[in-house]
């Protein structure tokens, strides 16, 4: 019997969040994208409080932003694939990626979501990959974060 | 401009649809969290819920930055509330409430709120243009509010009636202006005289109003008479 196959794309947004799981991501997607040819972009949204303009300067002056998107494109070169790095500003990480990936007609939205618990213990998803699962047009992959284990 | 939209009701919903239609940068604060919820859907991620009855979710919704803070829930005492935080605390240079007990726009212009909009007033306002009444009728508040834009209608027995302004005791602090015969607006001159079916527009002082009364209207007549 054969492997299953992922579905193809054209174009896949990646929403890097500065985590750990932006490395595992970016290096499944574009396995996927050497194959296919397809295009990737990275895209990194710094949320801006509303006691701040929208365009105030503050994601390009950040050295820990342009980390973020350096580290998603070297990621990606180490497959021979290309990522875009896209750097948003916006007053909702969620519906900055969803926009995103509207506007450059992906087929493909990739999220990693780290394993978090609230206090009490139980597990925590947080509100922009379900803003994203609900409103995204294209396709979501979802990448959690292993569980790590617990300290002896 | 950003205007900070508080009360996420009918009227707050399609003010900040408009408002973004224009171009604005709008917030909207609801502190039913499934309202926020339904509204954010429709028209996006400008919704912060909470109760900007609180300064620290005012402050939190960039009240500080606001050019114009509009105090739109169904509660007067709230919207008091949130002109006299924006107001006085974070210096916001123009504050619009909602008043919907006309009762309550002294007290809102007394403590510094700049434009009241008062549905209950308006709905009235229009209901005396369609019904002849012996009164004065208003058709604006101007200025800080002390001001009024008046209409009177001259009808038989107004001591108004053949006479010129300068012929009748105008209390200080009012003007006549303009009057509308025949559907026609010209300027009110000070010998001008006027007619029975007039329209008279005055602008004056709340407190002038009374003596007002008695030059453009005269006694009232009752509905029964």
């Amino acid at each position: 019997m054969s492997e299953p196959q992922a579905p193809a794309f054209r174009r896949a947004v990646v929403a890097l969040n500065g985590g750990p799981s932006d490395e595992r991501i970016v290096r499944l997607v574009a396995e996927h994208a050497r194959h296919t040819k397809a295009e990737l972009i990275g895209v990194h949204v710094v949320e801006i409080d509303w006691t701040l303009p929208l365009d105030s300067d503050i994601a390009g002056r950040s050295e820990e932003v342009q980390r973020v998107l350096d580290a998603a494109e070297a990621v990606a070169e180490e497959s021979k694939v290309r990522l875009e790095p896209v750097l948003l500003q916006a007053r909702d990480v969620g519906a900055a990626i969803v926009d995103e990936a509207v506007e450059r007609a992906a087929d493909l939205l990739v999220v990693g979501l780290p394993y978090r618990k609230r206090f009490g213990g139980e597990f925590a998803i947080g509100r922009t990959i379900p803003y994203i699962l609900q409103n995204a047009p294209a396709a979501v992959w979802v990448v959690r974060d292993p569980i790590s284990e617990e300290p002896r | 401009m950003f205007v900070l939209v508080v009360g996420g009701g009918k009227v707050g919903y399609y003010l900040a649809k408009e408002l973004i239609e224009s171009g604005h940068e709008v917030a909207l604060m609801e502190k039913d969290a499934a309202r926020a919820s339904h509204i954010a859907d429709e028209i996006g991620s400008i919704v912060i819920a909470h109760d900007g009855c609180e300064g620290k979710y005012l402050g939190e919704a960039g009240c500080n930055r606001a050019d114009v803070v509009a105090a739109v829930t169904g509660d007067d005492e709230d919207n008091l509330v949130i002109c006299q935080m924006a107001k006085h605390h974070f210096d916001v240079p123009r504050t619009i409430a909602r008043v919907n007990n006309p009762k309550n726009e002294a007290l809102f212009r007394h403590l510094g709120v700049d434009e009241l909009i008062s549905p209950t007033r308006m709905i009235l306002g229009s209901i005396e243009q369609d019904i002849p009444v012996h009164e004065l009728l208003h058709l604006a508040a101007l200025g800080e509010g002390e001001l009024e834009l008046i209409e009177a209608h001259l009808q038989a027995g107004s001591p108004a009636i053949g006479r010129a302004p300068r012929d009748l005791s105008i209390p200080e602090g009012c003007t006549l202006f303009a009057v509308i015969r025949d559907g026609v607006a010209t300027p009110l001159r000070p010998d001008t005289v006027m007619l029975e079916g007039d329209k008279v527009i005055a602008i004056g002082k709340t407190e002038c109003q009374d003596l007002l009364h008695d030059q453009l209207i005269g006694e009232t007549v009752s509905a029964d008479a």
